[in-house]
């Protein structure tokens, strides 16, 4: 029943998008089937050298090779999988992180408040680009320290919306009735708050997503990345750091390919998200 | 001004300055022995001289806390270190490139600015509804691509493809100018692409932001007033209108300084533009941590006294603020 209802919702949901929403979701599904079906899409390894160096796409390769001979396909297939993932691990870290730390900051207030909202101020004042790279250098470029890093510069904004949206909710009567009757946090939690928020917590989360997929990107594109993992920005990287390489043809697959997966990814992201927020701002308003 | 505010902002000073005291001191491990970095094409490890270099250099056989007090001195000196990889002292090198970032960011946040401001009033005065929803959808893309992407097409399509701008630099290598125009048409011949990448990732945020709030300022009674007093039309609208709805555009763009601030990190990596980003890059390649949080600094602090400034500047601008103190408004007439 219940499950029944969520799919009739999700299902209005997409009625209200917009065509370029619409086009951007179904683009953002063949994305993510890329990535899940990669090995079985994939006509080579994307990890050992698959045939002649930077030959342009062909029957074989139809994306072409790099300079060590990686087709650039299987390439782009694994390293959707890298993108997806680092979005999906930052979003729900920092996510869940942040949306935890702007509840108990809202519902309790006081002194607890105030330090998160200082380190919220102070997190939102350091560039954050900058201060990634930095700290990429110093713990490194696995996948693990990267959804660290990025969840480190990207939980402020979440706790900071649902801080707010607590505050406002606490003072609801049916809340404040609940809080007389004795309800603790975690009852208010499962049972009142988490399901007013979810829909916010979403979209924040899609946001959040995109923003860790540029990160990720911008990091790898500056040469900090794993070495070993596909990565559409370390191709980028390693194209870009080839002598010459605007002179010759290869940029014409080497570079283009990974750039055209990079922009279509954020942009999908950016317009689904635009239109969920779009669908959530009435409910927004009316409160 | 808020003493609250000023409070605050002397913690986030102290925290960056602390964090980057900390940093290669939290490093896992013995930082310097197993440490190997990877990056690009260029493969780095550390031998055990420069192993013992950096751990004389960070001062790590003394006591934390004579540790944080040497360092303390030296912020106040202006001290950021010497460079290993490159031989020199950090302040100096990031001195010669100061230059070249201010110009690109600065060049980048005006063409922003009247550009989105320009096309932001249209769209909420003239723009057909479609029109409007094609401006709406294609800034806010645009906002979110990075901005080495965007760099990386204008590259291909109008500096490799077309030959109309340099690929790469600041300016043209062993050239002797003539005189003081063609020195400054070169520089600014290389500058374009850059200030250009930089000026359209951020054109679409104040294009909306405008736009919106012209939106909201035109329905307020001021404005009706006006109307009726039989205003010229084009009076009304710069004078009436635009002037109010530009109040939080200020506060806007000290928020953004620290994006910009990446942006111009990862344009200027794109077209290898000699500023504070390839700086950082080739920090990074070289592992020269000295460098790198030397940089890192000046950026932060950078942005840093540029927010503190626009808050100022704020209050100068905002006439609702300067007569009775009141409560600072976030976001103002939206």
């Amino acid at each position: 029943m219940r499950w029944q209802l969520r799919w009739t919702s999700i299902n209005n949901a997409i009625r209200w998008f917009t065509l370029p929403g619409k086009l951007a979701l179904l683009v953002f599904c063949l994305l993510v089937f890329m990535a899940v079906a990669a090995p079985w899409i994939a006509t080579h390894s994307p990890y050992r050298s698959a045939g002649p160096a930077l030959s342009p796409p062909s029957q074989d390769h139809w994306m072409g090779t790099d300079q060590l001979g990686l087709d650039v396909w299987a390439m782009i297939l694994y390293g959707a999988r890298t993108s997806l993932l680092i979005g999906m691990g930052t979003a729900l870290l920092a996510g869940l992180g942040g949306g935890v730390a702007g509840i108990i900051a809202g519902w309790y207030g006081g002194w607890i408040d105030r330090l998160l909202m200082r380190m919220v101020d102070i997190l939102m004042a350091i560039p954050r680009l900058p201060a990634m790279i930095v700290l990429a250098a110093f713990f490194g470029a696995g996948m693990k320290q990267m959804v660290l890093v990025l969840s480190l510069f990207s939980w402020a904004a979440p706790a900071r919306t649902l801080r707010g949206t607590t505050l406002s909710l606490k003072e609801q009567p049916y809340i404040r009735m609940a809080a007389h009757h004795g309800a603790g946090l975690l009852h208010m939690l499962g049972r009142h708050l988490i399901p007013e928020m979810m829909p916010l917590l979403l979209i924040s989360m899609i946001r959040l997503s995109g923003r860790a997929i540029v990160a990720e990107a911008s990091l790898a594109f500056l040469g900090l990345g794993d070495p070993t993992s596909r990565s559409w920005g370390l191709i980028i990287n390693h194209a870009v750091n080839f002598r010459g390489i605007y002179l010759t043809p290869y940029w014409q697959w080497w570079l283009f390919y990974p750039w055209l997966f990079l922009t279509l990814l954020v942009t999908s992201l950016a317009l689904v998200g635009r239109d969920l927020e779009t669908l959530a701002d009435p409910r927004m308003r009316s409160r | 001004m808020d003493k609250r505010k000023t409070v605050g902002r002397l913690l986030t000073l102290w925290v960056i300055l602390t964090l980057n005291f900390a940093l290669p001191r939290l490093m896992p491990g013995d930082p310097f022995l197993h440490m190997s970095g990877e990056s690009g094409d260029v493969f780095t490890t550390y031998t055990r001289e420069q192993a013992d270099y950096y751990r004389h250099y960070y001062g790590l056989d003394e006591p934390l806390i004579r540790q944080y007090g040497h360092y303390w001195w030296g912020m106040i000196k202006g001290d950021l270190g010497y460079s290993y990889a490159f031989k020199q002292p950090v302040s100096e090198m990031i001195l010669r490139r100061l230059p070249w970032t201010l110009l690109i960011t600065t060049g980048a946040l005006l063409l922003s600015l009247a550009a989105g401001t320009l096309l932001g009033a249209w769209s909420a005065w003239k723009g057909s509804r479609w029109q409007d929803s094609l401006f709406y959808t294609g800034f806010m893309v645009i906002s979110e691509i990075p901005a080495f992407l965007v760099g990386l097409a204008l590259l291909v399509t109008l500096a490799a493809g077309k030959n109309w701008f340099p690929l790469s630099g600041a300016k043209t290598h062993f050239m002797v100018y003539e005189n003081w125009w063609q020195q400054m048409g070169d520089i600014g011949r290389h500058a374009v692409l850059p200030i250009l990448t930089l000026g359209l990732t951020r054109t679409g945020g104040i294009y909306l932001l405008v736009r919106n709030s012209l939106r909201t300022v035109l329905t307020k009674d001021y404005i009706r007033t006006a109307k009726a007093k039989g205003l010229r039309h084009r009076i009304l609208m710069v004078h009436h209108a635009l002037r109010n709805a530009m109040i939080p555009l200020v506060t806007r763009v000290a928020m953004q300084l620290g994006t910009l601030m990446g942006g111009a990190v990862l344009a200027e990596n794109v077209f290898q533009y000699p500023g504070l980003g390839t700086l950082m890059s080739r920090a990074v390649t070289a592992r020269d941590f000295p460098l790198l949080q030397g940089v890192f600094l000046v950026m932060t602090l950078g942005v840093l006294s540029a927010n503190w400034l626009a808050d100022w500047l704020y209050q100068q601008v905002d006439p609702r603020l300067k007569k009775n103190h009141a409560r600072r408004q976030k976001g103002g007439v939206s």
